[in-house]
């Protein structure tokens, strides 16, 4: 079905892209910090495919290298979230009463901020790097992950053979174990992805408002905000950081849509 | 008519397409709203906004440019940065450290009241006094006394002899004294002047409107507005200068564009050699940067020919001094530092950072390196980082908006910054900028350089009137300042200007001056 | 009903309260002494004294906190430092235009989604079909900020149709709205189109049609009214997402809103107008929400209204 040729074509996506940031060294033709002023804003030639930035270095090098950091920052941003959301969430939804709801106004709270709002305030605070884009994406992130480990708590906790367990005194480590674990790895696993490809416009789009790498470091989102002086001349700059970032967020989307039927999970 | 499960009453969606348009058409209504003055106007793109009006207090260049056609000085500088009367109608010396200055009658601000030497002590009593805390108090503080000797007379008296003194004054435009009393501190954001030109409206960041002054002593502008327009994004002051939105741009043009703007039928380019002089500052207190060596290093590695030819594409000239080629007391055999790897790593193993692993670049030192938000400049920065990663030295670009960095720079926050000085005329300028007594806030020398024999040579040509003398002087400084560098000397920059073929009667001055816009009109077409 | 609202609105003031001190601890989340970044290390004592007493630095804690709260519900939100007017009055001035942008973009979004989603709806996995829906998935993956400068090489640099910037005429709006509107445009196509194949196959449409109608009677004067209920709810919620994409448009194409204010005020440091930026737009979400929770109810009455 096209769907799932949408969500295999994904899963080639994130292949190359993971493969891309781990053996950049070996893909990349050139340095991506190596200058060569001669050939500023060159347009893309046999011998850099891609052209060159404005200060000569090879934009094909560089858009390898710089998977890394979206790779990176993705993982990081999505795995701290990840525990974070988790432990959260199972807190909520085991402990209930007022601590669960607590819990929901909080997450109301952080739900009053749009998008990378809050992402753009903590780095402005905080001062630009990456290690603060993390955080920022962190900040935000948990809060899906918590709402659906919380709700399959909910769900389970009233179940007869939980109650039961409960009775016989079993215990609540072995419970969320085997009971509650396998019912929210899909709808996490699918979560999860979908965040990825939020991490990564997330770590792009504070890059281009100069938040996020700082120079030389070559990620998408900077290269982008570093051509848009070059529009009128070179365009090349612009186009194909932004058609990697296009292409890894589509990836990524691909594979959550197809993720998200095959794994036959209701959204809430 | 039963109605079955599924239609529902409630607001169909059409109303919400009415209501969204209805929105939308007021919003188109706001937008269409255009004053006709300024579809006439002369639109000039600025890179960054002024910051104050008022030139008691005005230190950045876009702002003291528009001092300089709101208000009018005792004295202007001519091309040879030789002083010329302005307000001032003749003048007399009667020795050494009394001048006394006839002015023009018939001089009327911008409100009619006529300009008296009344309002030329104002302007300089409060210049002096300290609680107005007024960056140029400096240049000024030679003067004991202001009297007025009548309506349109007055008598400066200085301390000792003071040769700047007259190109001093030509910095200083006269302000009105009953309107900056009455407007106090917003006077920089409200000025009112005697200049060809007057303030409309000020709106900062984004846009200043001045309409031609009638009755301007030497003659009626050509034009009758120049809408002043702060655009910070190049891509787009060119993109408006192409589209015939902006009809001027002075300076702050990315060099690879020319290309693209030569192409373009509808404008033209001037070009002049400028003294705006680019350099690297160092902060003298830096325990790192304080030792000479470190500094050589860091000057060895910098490689300008290239920078100027590739990322300038040939639009400045290295130079070795703040003071230009033209400038009567340049100095031409001093020091100079070529790019030398080789040299700048032996100097850095004399200073003690030696290579961590003894082979190889690796990291021996880390600097942080500020600059703005300009464009080229970062890319600059970024080459310069290049380069100096080369011999070890690993640089942090800090870039900033234009005023957080220039505040940064003025507090002394830094380690290494580049700028530019724009308008350097007389040399006593290094006064402000190396003297030890200006070090801030009092002054602008903002490295902390401290050297006795030059502070006693500075302080010996601002006093010897004869001009040979001077220039003795300022030779033996400048190659003092050479060895020492407190700025690592990059170029002087070349003053480009693109503008529509419909502009006529503009001039470009080696400062970036825009005193010409007096005599510069649009073709209609 | 009242009720209701009333309960919406009671739940709103801790959010309300959640969001305000989120805001006030930014500017105490800033290392080292916000003083000294503002200022600069060597600038004189008295200057940095000065500062911190108007920012009421030397108070503790509490009691900034409170003067903080007290003060944005008055309406006063301090001054900024780098303009020296009140930040409520700069936030002010810019506000329509963000709302102008906004709706315009919403407008975009209608526009070019509805005719799609419908159309694709009813011409099931014909070429238009497959192409729209892949297409929206594009526009669901492209980054605004490569969408802005692109549309602006096209349509403003080559063809020369569009001003590139600012807020000069009718015309300036077109690409910002565009850009702004593009993402949620993909969106709303596989909503509508979803939602309309949802509804095209429900009994009343069938029975519409066997009475007799016409297919575009059919089409539009049922199913489309029925469909777009849940449309709608959607366009009330990415308000937010167009808030939040409206900092990145503004700031490319320098049209003059609150997103590319905020934007200013941290280029500038100027950390109460940043603080107020936030505030006012993080408010103005949690409205809309609101606004759209109640309009959703009232617009569908088969909701429960817990």
């Amino acid at each position: 079905m096209f769907r799932n040729k949408l969500a295999i074509a994904g899963l080639f996506i994130i292949g190359s892209l993971i493969f891309a940031a781990i053996f950049a060294p070996y893909l990349a033709p050139f340095e991506p910090f190596e200058q060569s002023l001669r050939g500023g804003l060159k347009p893309p030639s046999l011998e850099h495919p891609l052209g060159q930035d404005k200060l000569g270095r090879d934009n094909l090098s560089r858009i390898i290298y710089g998977s890394r950091i979206s790779v990176c920052v993705g993982l990081f941003a999505v795995s701290i979230s990840l525990l974070i959301g988790t432990t959260i969430g199972s807190v909520a939804g085991y402990l209930g009463g007022w601590i669960d709801e607590l819990f929901m106004r909080i997450v109301d709270i952080f739900l009053a901020f749009p998008g990378i709002l809050l992402a753009i305030a903590l780095t402005a605070v905080l001062g630009p790097s990456l290690h603060n884009v993390i955080l920022a994406i962190c900040v935000t992130g948990w809060v899906s992950y918590a709402r659906i480990v919380r709700g399959q708590i909910l769900t389970v906790k009233e179940r007869e053979y939980i109650v039961a367990a409960k009775a016989i005194g079993a215990n609540p480590l072995r419970i969320i174990m085997i009971h509650i674990l396998p019912n929210i790895l899909s709808p996490l696993i699918v979560e999860a992805t979908f965040g990825m490809a939020g991490a990564i416009l997330v770590e792009a789009s504070l890059s281009f408002l100069g938040l996020g790498a700082q120079p030389p470091t070559p990620s998408w989102g900077s290269m982008l905000n570093e051509g848009t002086q070059f529009l009128l001349i070179a365009p090349h700059t612009t186009t194909f950081p932004g058609l990697a970032i296009m292409i890894v967020v589509l990836g990524f989307n691909f594979l959550g849509d197809g993720l998200r039927d095959t794994l036959d999970v209701t959204k809430d | 008519m039963k109605i079955t499960y599924g239609e529902r009453k409630g607001t169909s969606p059409g109303a919400w397409i009415l209501f969204l348009t209805v929105f939308f058409a007021l919003g188109l209504a706001a937008c269409l709203t255009e004053s006709k003055s300024d579809r006439d106007a002369l639109v000039i793109g600025l890179e960054s906004s002024p910051t104050n009006l008022d030139p008691r207090h005005a230190t950045d260049a876009n702002s003291y440019r528009l001092t300089q056609i709101l208000f009018n000085p005792l004295f202007k500088v001519d091309s040879h940065f030789n002083p010329v009367p302005d307000i001032v109608r003749r003048w007399e010396n009667p020795d050494q450290t009394t001048y006394i200055f006839y002015l023009r009658k018939g001089i009327y601000f911008h409100d009619g009241s006529e300009l008296t030497s009344e309002d030329v002590k104002y302007t300089f009593d409060t210049t002096l006094d300290p609680s107005f805390k007024s960056p140029h108090i400096g240049a000024f503080e030679k003067i004991v006394s202001i009297e007025l000797l009548n309506r349109y007379t007055i008598m400066f008296t200085l301390k000792e002899p003071f040769a700047p003194f007259l190109m001093n004054l030509a910095i200083m435009g006269i302000v009105p004294k009953h309107v900056a009393e009455k407007r106090g501190s917003n006077f920089g954001l409200q000025p009112l002047g005697t200049g060809p030109f007057k303030l409309i409206e000020f709106l900062p960041d984004e846009k200043i409107v001045l309409r031609s002054n009638p009755d301007y002593f030497k003659g009626r502008p050509m034009t009758e507005t120049i809408v002043f327009k702060v655009v910070p994004d190049s891509t787009v002051r060119l993109l408006e200068l192409s589209q015939g939105r902006i009809h001027l741009l002075q300076n702050d043009i990315p060099p690879d564009l020319f290309p693209f703007l030569d192409n373009r039928d509808n404008l033209k380019i001037m070009t002049k050699e400028g003294t705006t002089y680019s350099y690297l500052g160092f902060n003298l207190r830096d325990p790192v940067l304080k030792n000479k060596k470190v500094r050589e290093a860091i000057a060895h590695s910098i490689d300008r020919e290239a920078i100027v030819k590739y990322i300038l594409k040939g639009l400045a000239t290295p130079s070795s001094g703040i003071l230009s080629p033209h400038n009567w007391a340049y100095e031409a055999d001093v020091k100079v530092f070529n790019y030398d790897k080789a040299k700048a790593l032996k100097l850095l193993d004399e200073a003690g950072f030696r290579d961590p692993d003894g082979d190889g670049p690796g990291v021996r030192l880390k600097l942080t390196f500020k600059t703005s938000t300009d464009h080229l400049r970062k890319r600059i920065a970024e080459v310069i980082q290049q380069q100096l990663k080369e011999v070890g030295i690993l640089i942090d670009i800090r870039s900033h908006e234009w005023g957080t960095f220039y505040s940064d720079i003025k507090s002394g926050n830094f380690q290494l910054y580049s700028l530019s000085w724009v308008g350097i005329t007389d040399p006593d300028v290094l006064y402000y900028i190396f003297h030890s007594s200006s070090i801030p806030p009092k002054g602008a020398n903002r490295g902390s350089y401290l050297n006795r024999r030059v502070d006693n040579l500075i302080e010996e040509g601002r006093t010897a009137l004869d001009v040979s003398r001077r220039k003795k002087i300022y030779s033996e400084i400048q190659k003092i300042l050479a060895e020492d560098i407190p700025y690592v000397s990059l170029w002087y920059t070349i003053n480009v200007v693109v503008m529509d073929k419909s502009v006529h009667g503009f001039v470009v001055y080696p400062a970036g001056d825009l005193l010409s816009l007096k005599d510069v009109w649009i073709e209609v077409k | 009903m009242k009720g209701f609202i009333i309960k919406r609105l009671m739940l709103l003031l801790p959010v309300v309260f959640g969001v305000l001190t989120l805001v006030f601890l930014l500017i105490h989340l800033i290392p080292g002494d916000p003083v000294d970044l503002m200022l600069g290390e060597n600038a004189r004592a008295t200057d940095k004294e000065a500062l911190r007493k108007e920012l009421r630095l030397d108070e503790p804690l509490a009691e900034q906190y409170l003067h903080f709260i007290g003060g944005a519900i008055r309406g006063d939100l301090g001054m900024s430092f780098h303009s020296k007017q009140p930040v409520i009055e700069l936030i002010l001035q810019k506000y329509p235009e963000t709302i102008k942008l906004t709706l315009a973009a919403m407008l975009m979004a209608l526009i070019i989604s509805l005719p799609i989603g419908t159309y694709s709806a009813c011409k099931q996995y014909s070429w238009v079909d497959n192409f729209s829906m892949f297409f929206a998935l594009f526009g669901i993956s492209m980054p605004n900020f490569w969408l802005g400068p692109l549309l602006m090489i096209v349509f403003s640099v080559k063809l020369g149709w569009f001003p590139v910037s600012g807020n000069e005429g009718v015309f300036s709006i077109v690409l910002p709205a565009l850009t702004l509107g593009t993402a949620m445009a993909a969106i709303l196509s596989r909503m509508v189109r979803a939602s309309m194949l949802d509804v095209i196959n429900q009994e009343y449409i069938v029975t519409a049609r066997a009475k007799g109608l016409s297919e575009t009677d059919v089409i539009f004067k049922h199913a489309l009214k029925n469909a777009l209920v849940p449309v709608v709810t959607i366009v009330g919620l990415q308000f937010g997402a167009l808030l939040a994409g409206a900092i990145i448009t503004e700031t490319i194409f320098s049209w003059p809103g609150v997103g590319r204010l905020l934007i200013q005020a941290i280029n500038t440091r100027d950390y109460p107008l940043v603080q107020g930026c936030v505030l006012v737009i993080s408010i103005s979400y949690v409205l809309t929400n609101l606004i759209t929770d109640i309009a959703y109810s009232y617009i569908d009455p088969r909701i429960q209204l817990r």
